[in-house]
């Protein structure tokens, strides 16, 4: 049925809305699901690369300490992180494990904190 | 208090606008809705739906300081102020606070909201076992508010095509009920990209039902009922 | 005939998922449990019997979970049927680009059975 104030203006700033932890959780599923998506054909030739030779395989190790790739294997190892952990979340809350809000609320936090320690622990481990 | 209201009006031709207003709490106010009665006797061009005022109607939903709720049943002790409040997002703003609820009914028509019972009409009653009638529990006290389609991202996206949170746990409510024949189609029904599966489990819906119900967890029902139709 | 499907899809989604979460664990034992990996060891593992199996299936699923991803990011934001056939287009062409290198990749570098 089409409304008859289908053209009345709507009241929808996603700014104004205060977004519960599982919202930020999930735009952060997809946020990483996209940055992956690009990472996808990256992938596929640094495999290519790697398999070359010995001098191609080295060229990629140490492309990995020169900033620009090194930020980009973080943002995808965040990426990784949190697409896996939210996507074993919606996993479990498939079968009725942890669906219920409070629960929910709680594996929401333990998935944006988790992949953000690890991001951490691997910034660090790449600085050191 | 200071309330904001957002502000709209479809004779005037001006685009929506926020209005504040001060108001001095009356001992008698415990709830948003209280106060918005009386703001209404101080500017009666103020539109917004109410009735029963106790949380059964589900007429006065809308959205609260960012969240979406009942002002009959949101406390004027749990909010910051400016308390700003705007009409449900996402769906066609008639007046106000007062929002165009044609599309959100026609999801929930489209479920079939009865039930259907292809056999033999029994002499007196359906009767059901105490378990049969536990499973309708925290799905038969739905009161359609729209609180949770118009807070569900996916609805905003999708609001002419996903049936939302709200019709797709009245959907479950006639699943689960034993004396329903109607499953099969039901479930058909709902196997559909845009119908059942925009929903993405972010629970929103469920974070913000004035009557604490969970359409994400009849959503999730849904789905395994649909696992052991097709296999 | 319906375009995109509902249920199908959504089982896809999880298939892949459960496909690729066992593959990384699977991987990682792999690289993880023996010496330090350099290009030889590398080489040996990747184009193995299981190795190169794993990786083929590893982009393989990530390719088909990655379109029901983006399928389900474009039904969301892209309202109009044009946009939407030209960004899954690119979609599409890019997953399919990914498997065939990859296909060839492995194909150039397996050892030949003689």
């Amino acid at each position: 049925m089409q409304s008859p104030f289908r053209d009345s203006p709507k009241s929808l700033n996603i700014f104004r809305i205060r977004f519960p932890i599982g919202a930020i959780a999930s735009i952060g599923h997809r946020i990483s699901g996209v940055l992956l998506l690009f990472g996808l054909p990256v992938l596929a030739l640094v495999l290519d690369r790697s398999l070359t030779s010995e001098a191609a395989f080295e060229s990629l190790r140490e492309a990995v300490d020169t900033p620009w790739w090194g930020l980009l294997l973080l943002a995808l190892i965040w990426a990784a992180a949190h697409h896996v952990l939210a996507g074993v979340r919606h996993l479990l809350m498939d079968i009725g494990i942890g669906s219920p809000l409070d629960q929910a609320r709680t594996s929401a936090w333990a998935v944006i904190l988790t992949a953000v320690i690890i991001a951490i622990a691997a910034a660090i481990r790449w600085l050191a | 208090m200071h309330i904001s209201i957002y502000r709209y009006d479809p004779d005037s031709g001006e685009n929506p606008r926020m209005q504040d207003y001060a108001i001095e709490l009356a001992p008698g106010d415990r709830k948003l809705l209280d106060v918005l009665m009386r703001l209404k006797d101080v500017d009666d061009s103020l539109s917004f739906r109410r009735s029963c005022r106790e949380g059964v109607c589900g007429s006065d939903g809308m959205n609260i300081n960012g969240r979406n709720g009942l002002a009959c049943m949101t406390s004027l002790s749990a909010l910051k102020e400016p308390v700003v409040l705007h009409p449900l997002p996402g769906f066609p703003v008639i007046r106000d606070l007062v929002v165009d609820m044609t599309q959100f009914f026609a999801h929930y028509h489209a479920i079939k909201p009865y039930l259907i019972d292809d056999g033999t009409p029994p002499e007196r009653e359906h009767l059901q076992t105490p378990e049969q009638r536990e499973r309708l529990d925290g799905l038969y006290e739905c009161i359609l508010c729209a609180c949770c389609s118009a807070f569900c991202p996916s609805y905003w996206w999708n609001p002419d095509k996903f049936i939302g949170p709200a019709g797709l746990l009245q959907a479950y409510r006639f699943i689960a009920d034993s004396r329903d024949t109607g499953t099969v189609e039901r479930l058909a029904f709902l196997d559909d990209v845009y119908r059942l599966y925009r929903c993405r489990t972010i629970m929103n819906c469920t974070e913000v039902c004035p009557k604490g119900l969970s359409p994400s967890h009849a959503i999730e029902r849904i789905r395994l009922e649909l696992v052991r139709a097709s296999s | 005939m319906k375009v995109f499907l509902g249920q199908r899809a959504w089982l896809v989604q999880r298939a892949s998922a459960l496909t690729l979460l066992l593959l990384v664990a699977l991987g990682a034992a792999l690289l993880l449990l023996g010496p330090a990996l350099n290009h030889e060891r590398w080489h040996a593992l990747a184009t193995s019997a299981h190795g190169a199996v794993i990786i083929v299936l590893f982009f393989a699923a990530l390719s088909l979970h990655g379109w029901v991803g983006a399928r389900d990011i474009v039904l969301d934001y892209v309202p109009s049927t044009a946009a939407r056939l030209s960004v899954l287009s690119i979609v599409a062409a890019i997953l399919f680009a990914v498997v065939i290198r990859v296909a060839l990749t492995m194909a150039a570098h397996l050892s030949p059975v003689s």
